[in-house]
């Protein structure tokens, strides 16, 4: 059936890549920043989809599926880290680590 | 002859050098004796260059010249290596050894010798003794080069070096602010005469592609080419031999030792001069007018410097202008033509000179350094060795026969007869000198020698033993005092000239400046009236006290200012190049320049703190410039396609 | 005519179901980053993976939708609710805190990407992006994923599994207690 060209779905996925990564920018909560990591991952996942389907090469899906299990894993990693800090009572505050400010 | 004249030159840079390698080695006289004996053996060597130079034949009759006079008769041209060599211009380490430069080989190891001789007891006990001796066979060395220097280019070189020779001997006691002061002053107005010359010689070489004098002279320049290679040789002459508009320096030079003063500033440098004009006597001939400016410089000079020598107290500024006035009497023979009178001049004046110099060392020695005569009254009683030979010296000065200044002085007034309407100006400019030559030089002997001894001549004269100095003092005075008595017997213009026959080949006498026989008797008699109607003045003002003398204060003012020329220079020349340099401090250098170091600091400093605000240490950033970077690559790759 | 029609109707409920996951998306996607609550965050962040999802259907994806709900929606996002809740109320505004510059920086940085991303789209779109209709009926289906994982990609497969179990070992690391020290 047709629909929307695959420059639609591409051009969402844009869209989507640069929400996430203005989060990332301007958010201060370590949670919030690992969502928006998400967010441009799941972009790219989008975007491998569609040039998949227009190119009718499988490849793409099976690396979204990767990409799927390694941001899975990333996020339990990030998420193991957010709790130890948590547990020693340190800041989850991204701004609280400047020993590097000049 | 050449060796004679390699052995003249180098023997006293010898001593110079090896009384500088022994250092304080060796006692304090040993070095005056080495400078004595290298200077006496420089001497040796001008006589065997001379004997050699008399033996040479005699150059082809005058129907032979191409360009009006012979390039190099009787003279040889040694050359050690070359030295400079630019383009088609080549410049050897010359020697040129003719009758003029032999004669003043002669003058200058010999007197220079006599003079060294006696430094050796003047300085004795000054504990920078070596130092001097060193300095004082450096000049003789440098005037040597001066003299024998086969191209200008050495010519230069030994010009320079005489100057910084006069420099260091003037500023020889160099812990007295006036002697500093004075051998600055020396330095500074000799250069002056340098840069004129260097630039005539740049004008000389872009016209003749040498500057040797066997061919440097052969080519026909440009009128205004020539005439200003002369301004330049005339600035230079001007400026060594301290003639008006650049004569201040040389009273001011008197601040140096008096054996100083005999040698450099009276015998030998500041005549320099007049041989520089005999040498390049060429170009001068070419250039008629500037010669005669030349002779119109001297005339002037001699009259200001013996109006000035009036009224001075000190011993040694009397003799000093007077200096200054014969050379006048030299730039006049020179100029109007009269080469080897001029020469004949600086020669006797050597002699009776240094000798009324070093006479006058005697008494200051002997009044312990004592050097006003309004002091010095009776001197005569206590030392009469030192009277004769003032008083012989005095009277060659004032051109009395039959001592030496009669026969030199008078040819040079006569010769300026017959150049012209001008002569006869230059020629009662000449009287006029011999007049106030006999006065002030009387002036100076009546007040200083006869007489009853003052109360401060009393206190203060000491004696040498029975001596009235030492010997290695008393000695050279006699000996010139014996060379200034029968010294100027040599040459009698219209009876017999040896002299200027030795001198034909090298420097002939313009035709327009020989006078006749009847001109030269009359002109003699002339200046030996005023000489004599000086001495007669004086002697009744100063001795006999017949005469008052006119109050006039504002003449006496402005000729004990000297004529206000030192206040002209240092209102026209130093004020403004003070002003100038301080404003320039002020303005340009201070602001500018020594902020540009702290400025350039802070700025940096400033720019670093400005850049330091992008290390925020929040991570935040650093994924914002990884963001903006990876967006600048695809930028990159987007541009590329 | 019959078929034309339902071809266009179906036409039409495709680009209707398109729009309205697209939109969801991006709009689940904003609340993401905008909500001070990480709790509701996370909460959008769900509806932005379900819309994905829905796309993914539309491009003949299904076993990549269908693992999509189960793994991101299922257990990234639920571990992510578990720590959120575990570590407690942070409330923090978005653009706060930080430089000036760093603000408007971030918000240019992004929107150069976005740009330069939708020019490189464009700069491709002749020609190549049109809508191209056949694929195979199994395009997409578990068996066919599965087969070409495990013939075409096997080696991207095992080091896929490698990750994971590198992940779970060092979750459990970080996550552990730490050892007190037993006196005596």
């Amino acid at each position: 059936m047709s629909g929307p060209d695959v420059a639609w779905y591409v051009a969402v996925a844009a869209v989507l890549f640069g929400i996430g990564a203005l989060g990332v920018l301007i958010r201060r909560n370590t949670l919030v920043v690992l969502l928006s990591l998400e967010l441009m991952l799941n972009a790219g996942n989008l975007a491998l989809i569609a040039l998949a389907r227009h190119w009718h090469n499988g490849a793409g899906q099976i690396f979204a599926l990767a990409v799927m299990a390694v941001a899975a894993s990333e996020v339990c990693v990030g998420l193991g880290l957010v709790v130890a800090l948590n547990r020693r009572n340190l800041s989850l505050d991204v701004d609280s680590l400047s020993e590097l400010k000049g | 002859m050449t060796g004679g004249s390699w052995l003249c030159l180098l023997a006293p840079l010898g001593g110079t050098i090896l009384i500088t390698l022994l250092g304080t080695r060796i006692p304090r006289v040993a070095a005056g004796w080495i400078a004595t004996t290298s200077v006496f053996v420089a001497f040796g060597g001008a006589i065997w260059a001379c004997l050699g130079v008399h033996s040479r034949p005699s150059p082809p009759p005058p129907g032979f010249e191409p360009f009006g006079f012979h390039p190099m008769p009787r003279g040889e041209i040694t050359t050690a290596w070359t030295w400079l060599q630019s383009g088609n211009f080549h410049a050897g380490l010359q020697l040129l050894v003719d009758p003029l430069s032999t004669v003043m080989m002669l003058i200058v190891s010999g007197v220079g010798g006599l003079i060294v001789l006696y430094s050796i007891g003047y300085m004795d006990g000054d504990d920078e003794e070596r130092r001097y001796f060193a300095y004082i066979s450096f000049f003789v060395f440098s005037m040597l080069l001066l003299v024998e220097g086969g191209n200008l280019l050495l010519l230069l070189v030994g010009w320079g070096l005489v100057g910084l020779s006069s420099y260091l001997l003037i500023g020889f006691w160099h812990e007295r602010p006036s002697a500093v002061q004075a051998a600055k002053k020396a330095f500074v107005m000799n250069a002056v005469g340098d840069a004129t010359m260097a630039l005539a010689f740049f004008i000389l070489i872009a016209h003749t592609h040498s500057l040797s004098f066997g061919s440097a002279f052969s080519v026909h320049l440009s009128s205004t080419a020539v005439n200003l290679v002369a301004l330049g040789l005339l600035g230079g002459a001007v400026a060594k031999s301290a003639q008006i508009p650049l004569q201040t320096w040389l009273p001011d030079a008197m601040e140096g030792p008096t054996p100083v003063s005999a040698l450099i500033h009276a015998a030998t440098m500041v005549t320099a001069g007049v041989y520089l004009i005999a040498r390049t006597h060429p170009i001068f001939e070419q250039a008629r007018t500037i010669e005669l400016i030349a002779a119109g410089t001297g005339a002037l000079t001699l009259l200001v410097a013996g109006l000035i020598a009036l009224v001075q107290v000190d011993i040694k500024r009397v003799i000093a202008y007077s200096t200054m006035s014969q050379i006048g009497y030299m730039f006049l023979g020179a100029g109007v033509g009269a080469y080897a009178n001029g020469m004949f001049h600086l020669l006797t004046h050597a002699f009776f000179k240094a000798l009324l110099f070093m006479a006058a060392g005697l008494a200051i020695h002997a009044l312990a350094g004592e050097q006003d005569i309004r002091n010095m009254r009776g001197l005569g009683r206590l030392m009469p060795f030192t009277k004769w030979c003032f008083l012989a010296g005095a009277l060659a000065l004032v051109g009395i026969p039959p001592f030496s200044g009669f026969f030199s002085k008078d040819s040079i007034v006569a010769s300026t007869i017959n150049i012209g309407w001008y002569g006869w100006i230059f020629w009662a400019c000449g009287i006029a000198g011999a007049f106030l030559t006999g006065l002030y030089t009387f002036r100076l002997w009546f007040l200083v020698f006869p007489g009853e001894p003052s109360p401060f001549v009393r206190e203060h004269h000491h004696r040498h033993g029975r001596l009235e100095g030492s010997l290695t003092m008393l000695v050279p005075v006699g000996i010139l005092a014996v060379l200034t008595t029968i010294g100027g017997w040599l040459q009698w213009s219209p009876r017999w000239h040896p002299f200027t026959d030795w001198l034909e080949p090298a420097a002939r006498t313009l035709p327009a400046a020989v006078p006749t026989n009847t001109q030269e008797y009359y002109t003699s008699a002339a200046t030996v009236l005023a000489g004599l109607a000086g001495i007669a003045i004086a002697w009744a003002i100063y001795s006999e006290r017949t005469i008052k003398i006119p109050a006039a204060p504002f003449w006496r003012r402005t000729l004990e200012c000297k004529f206000y020329v030192d206040e002209l220079y240092d209102a026209v020349f130093y004020r403004p190049g003070a002003a100038i340099a301080n404003g320039l401090r002020r303005e340009f250098e201070e602001p500018v320049v020594l902020q540009a170091g702290p400025d350039l600091g802070e700025t940096t400093l400033e720019a670093g703190g400005f850049v330091r605000r992008i290390q925020t240490g929040l991570l935040r950033t650093y994924v914002l410039f990884l963001a903006a970077g990876a967006a600048g690559v695809v930028l990159a790759f987007l541009i590329a396609k | 005519m019959n078929a034309l029609v339902v071809a266009s109707a179906g036409n039409a409920l495709v680009w209707v179901v398109w729009v309205v996951a697209a939109f969801s998306c991006l709009g689940s996607a904003v609340a993401v980053i905008s909500f001070s609550n990480p709790f509701y965050s996370a909460l959008a962040l769900i509806g932005n993976l379900a819309s994905l999802a829905v796309m993914y259907l539309l491009l003949s994806a299904e076993f990549v939708a269908a693992a999509q709900v189960l793994v991101y929606a299922g257990a990234v996002v639920v571990m992510f609710l578990f720590v959120i809740a575990y570590v407690g109320p942070r409330r923090e505004t978005p653009w706060s805190g930080g430089p000036s510059w760093q603000t408007i920086g971030a918000a240019g940085a992004a929107g150069a990407l976005l740009v330069e991303i939708v020019v490189a789209i464009g700069m491709q779109a002749s020609g190549s992006l049109s809508h191209d209709g056949k694929v195979g009926a199994t395009f997409g289906t578990p068996a066919w994923v599965g087969r070409v994982f495990l013939v075409d990609h096997l080696l991207a497969f095992e080091i896929t599994s490698v990750v994971l179990l590198i992940a779970a070992v060092g979750g459990v690391i970080l996550g552990a207690h730490t050892r007190r020290e037993v006196a005596g």
